[in-house]
């Protein structure tokens, strides 16, 4: 395909999202890389944007935030064209038992994981139909469909992900539209810094590639499903956790 | 060509109906079992076509029932919008 291709990339300050965007950007001249980022979390999007200049630009978004995504697609658009592509990575966990778990943080965790995908689907919507060309990824998790004990928060928002996306695929599949998602399991570099050697072990028993995943592999899959050559694949939830389920 | 030849033109393309352009009623219902048969999703389609080939502007939701409803109707309301008030 000969147009440029202009992607927003969310969370892009974060391990897997700054990975996506590098991908992107060295896979070929065609790609733009919009890389939302939070205030306060920027460095790491900034220094890419310099590695790649006049291909890369930061713009402030805090997907919780629906004022926020207007302005973040206003200006990714007026700085590098339209878009072509959306992922949707920014997210969190905020582990805890029911009996236990707040309703803030019940609350904060579906707003960012789930509501924040919704804000992003819309904002990207218009100019997708006028185009009659999109790409939607949004990242999910194992645990929508796998939920360990203590993500009663996390895998409920990553299960309503795939229902949402799926949902969506259908609705604008004949508009050029394709909406995956992509559902690692344990990514190297996104690992909780508490987890000791041990504790690690014990998950890597239970990974029949007994590794956990390279955020460049999950980058590769989400840039395989934002391209022109995934125009027939929609509606899918890509399952990459090393064999687990 | 017309406007409403246009927007037969334009609705074919964008919905990819079966029934060429020429064959679309002036007034034949949009939606319905009577009439083209479209959905919710076409009409959405229908709003984006309207603005991005004709510049028209759905005010509210409410009015989408009413300019929605055939081609003949959806060409009033171009033409009343690009009428100088």
């Amino acid at each position: 395909m000969s147009i440029l291709q202009h992607v927003l990339i969310t969370g892009a300050n974060g391990s897997l999202g700054l990975e996506t965007a590098r991908y992107f950007l060295s896979q070929n001249d065609a790609w733009k890389v919009s890389l939302g980022v939070r205030a306060g979390r920027q460095e790491r999007a900034l220094a890419l944007g310099e590695e790649f200049p006049g291909r890369a630009q930061v713009v402030h978004l805090d997907v919780t935030q629906v004022a926020d995504w207007q302005a973040a697609v206003e200006q990714a658009t007026q700085q590098q064209g339209p878009l072509t592509a959306l992922v949707n990575n920014a997210g969190f966990h905020d582990d805890a038992l029911l009996a236990n778990m707040s309703a803030g943080q019940w609350a904060s965790v579906l707003d960012a994981n789930l509501n924040g995908v919704f804000h992003g689907c819309q904002a990207v919507m218009g100019g997708m139909m006028r185009q009659r060309y999109g790409r939607i990824i949004n990242v999910a998790s194992l645990s929508a469909l796998l939920s360990p004990a203590g993500q009663t928060n996390y895998a409920a928002a990553k299960a309503g992900v795939l229902g949402l996306s799926q949902s969506l695929s259908k609705e604008v599949a004949r508009m050029g539209i394709t909406v995956n998602t992509v559902c690692p399991g344990y990514i190297e570099g996104g690992l909780p810094a508490e987890w000791d050697a041990e504790h690690r072990k014990g998950l890597l028993r239970q990974i029949p590639m007994r590794r956990f995943a390279q955020p460049r592999e999950v980058a590769a899959a989400i840039f395989f499903l934002a391209s022109p050559e995934a125009s027939y694949i929609t509606g899918v939830h890509l399952k990459m956790d090393g064999g687990i389920l | 060509m017309n406007l409403r030849q246009r927007l037969k033109e334009v609705l074919s393309v964008e919905l990819m109906l079966e029934a060429p352009a020429e064959e679309i009623g002036d007034d034949t219902p949009l939606f319905g079992p009577n009439g083209l048969g479209l959905d919710s999703v076409d009409a959405l389609q229908i709003v984006v076509a309207m603005e991005k080939h004709f510049q028209f502007k759905l005010a509210d939701t409410s009015q989408a029932k009413q300019v929605l409803h055939s081609i003949a109707t959806m060409a009033e309301a171009i033409e009343q919008a690009r009428t100088p008030a």
